[in-house]
């Protein structure tokens, strides 16, 4: 996959020490870090601590971030979400129960929604909603839950092996119908 | 493709497999393109995951955030900072380019014309040149292409030998620009300043605003603040208390230092936009037509903007 040279660009400027570099990358992606983050946590302070180590971290370590292995949209999505669990397990205030529903309703509803990314959020539910049920209840598990995919596994009461095979196939259709739209690169 | 690694993809894309698995999976993307592609592509998917809705954080996080970043990893501040010159002369090349006869004879109360502010520019990137051992470019004879290209070239001579110092001590002590008179200042606060006063005059030639990153006008901002107690002092302007400064819109942030009098209590607060302030500084506005508010001491807060319209280069 080639690396997008905007990434590829920021990515130099960040290991040069340009911290206006890091500014930029905060202009363009706090949203979607912060959105994850608030999703996950279900807590506006939980949020901003995990979007300020999201940033502080990329900006301490750019090496860690490569781009010609995914875009920095997706590292720091991913970044975001580990910090976010990891703040979840620190807790440990989260029932299953309220777990639950973060994963299936929508955060707080008093929060303004910014508009800038309407047309992928839109196409991201859409594609989530519209995958096999089968294979949406083991990505959620995976994602919001952490659950290995053995955990998942054993709570669907499936062979490890279809486990993998459903969390495989369920992301690969998943990124179809996402390039289809135009979110990630085809 | 291996069967045993390509199982385990999905599970990889969502971080819920062994170390070991991980390992593995990790050890064999960088030999098999075609896994490499799947991974990346169910890595990318996954980042969408989480985002069924997208809210905007506070506003204030910004400055938080790069103020924590700031403070775990000093900036390589000189890549920076020239980066930034190199931008606003790039820009200002552009728009010489474009500018026909009328164009380069069109007024200008400070230098007479178009012509002389770019002469009057060049002189200015010249005093730098000179400081850090690079050559001086001659005047320019009167043809409006010579002004061009002398000033592009003064800057460029500037620029290549900013570019050969990346390890330069920015607190070295070179000589900056300004209409009462050439003072001492830090390398960091020249090259701020030779961005602020390239920049201003990409205004005057284009004759229209150009609004700068929300960056480079706290930096501009941080200039000014930092020269105008050294300005106030030597016009013998000293007070008690707190000078408080609130910048809101583009560049928003609040600066402060104290007035030098004895006391601490007392002072002004003054708020206003930040590019205004800008604006104000570079002398493109005259401290009457823009809209502030004040606190505290009326008359304080007035003084402060007057002497904080002189700190231009011109």
């Amino acid at each position: 996959m080639p690396a997008d040279e905007t990434d590829v660009r920021l990515h130099e400027r960040l290991i040069a020490g340009d911290d206006d570099a890091l500014a930029e990358a905060y202009d363009a992606w706090s949203s979607l870090v912060f959105s994850v983050a608030l999703r996950i946590t279900c807590d506006h302070t939980a949020a901003e601590d995990v979007t300020q180590e999201v940033f502080v971290h990329l900006w301490e370590r750019p090496h860690l971030f490569d781009p010609t292995r995914g875009s920095l949209r997706t590292w720091l999505c991913v970044t975001t979400r580990g910090r976010s669990l990891d703040w979840v397990r620190r807790t440990q205030t989260r029932s299953k129960y309220q777990m639950a529903a973060a994963a299936i309703h929508p955060g707080q509803a008093d929060l303004d929604e910014t508009v800038v990314w309407q047309i992928e959020v839109k196409a991201v539910r859409a594609a989530v909603q519209a995958l096999p049920e089968a294979q949406r209840d083991a990505i959620m598990l995976a994602f919001y839950h952490h659950r290995t995919y053995r955990e998942v596994a054993q709570e669907l009461q499936i062979p490890e092996g279809t486990a993998k095979s459903r969390l495989r196939s369920g992301l690969a259709t998943l990124a179809t119908r996402l390039a289809a739209e135009g979110v990630i690169d085809g | 493709m291996n069967s045993h690694v390509a199982d385990l993809l999905g599970a990889w894309a969502l971080d819920v497999c062994g170390d070991d698995e991980a390992a593995t999976v990790e050890a064999h993307l960088g030999q098999c393109d075609e896994c490499a592609s799947e991974a990346a592509r169910l890595r990318a998917a996954t980042g969408w995951l989480g985002v069924d809705r997208v809210i905007a954080p506070p506003l204030t996080l910004r400055r938080s955030v790069l103020d924590a970043a700031r403070a775990r990893r000093a900036p390589v501040a000189i890549r920076t900072l020239v980066e930034t010159y190199s931008v606003q002369a790039a820009l200002l090349h552009e728009a010489l380019g474009k500018l026909d006869q009328p164009g380069w004879r069109r007024h200008d109360r400070r230098h007479g014309d178009v012509a002389g502010v770019i002469r009057h520019l060049t002189d200015n990137d010249a005093i730098l040149a000179a400081d850090l051992g690079l050559p001086r470019v001659p005047p320019a004879r009167n043809g409006t292409g010579s002004v061009h290209e002398a000033w592009r070239l003064q800057s460029e001579i500037l620029l290549r030998g900013l570019g050969s110092s990346a390890g330069a001590d920015l607190d070295r002590v070179v000589t900056l620009a300004g209409k009462k008179g050439r003072q001492p200042g830090s390398l960091r606060d020249a090259l701020v300043q030779r961005a602020f006063e390239t920049w201003t005059h990409l205004e005057d030639v284009r004759g229209v605003a150009v609004p700068p990153s929300p960056e480079r006008v706290r930096r501009i901002v941080a200039l000014a603040i930092g020269l105008l107690p050294g300005a106030l002092a030597a016009q013998g302007l000293l007070w008690p208390g707190t000078f408080r400064l609130h910048l809101t819109g583009l560049g928003s942030g609040e600066w402060s230092f104290p007035l030098g009098g004895p006391e601490a209590n007392g002072g002004a607060e003054v708020t206003m936009e930040a590019l205004d302030f800008t604006h104000l500084v570079a002398n493109r506005r005259a401290g009457a037509e823009v809209p502030v508010a004040i606190e505290g001491d009326n008359h304080v807060a007035l003084q402060v903007l007057r002497i904080a319209s002189t700190l231009g280069c011109d």
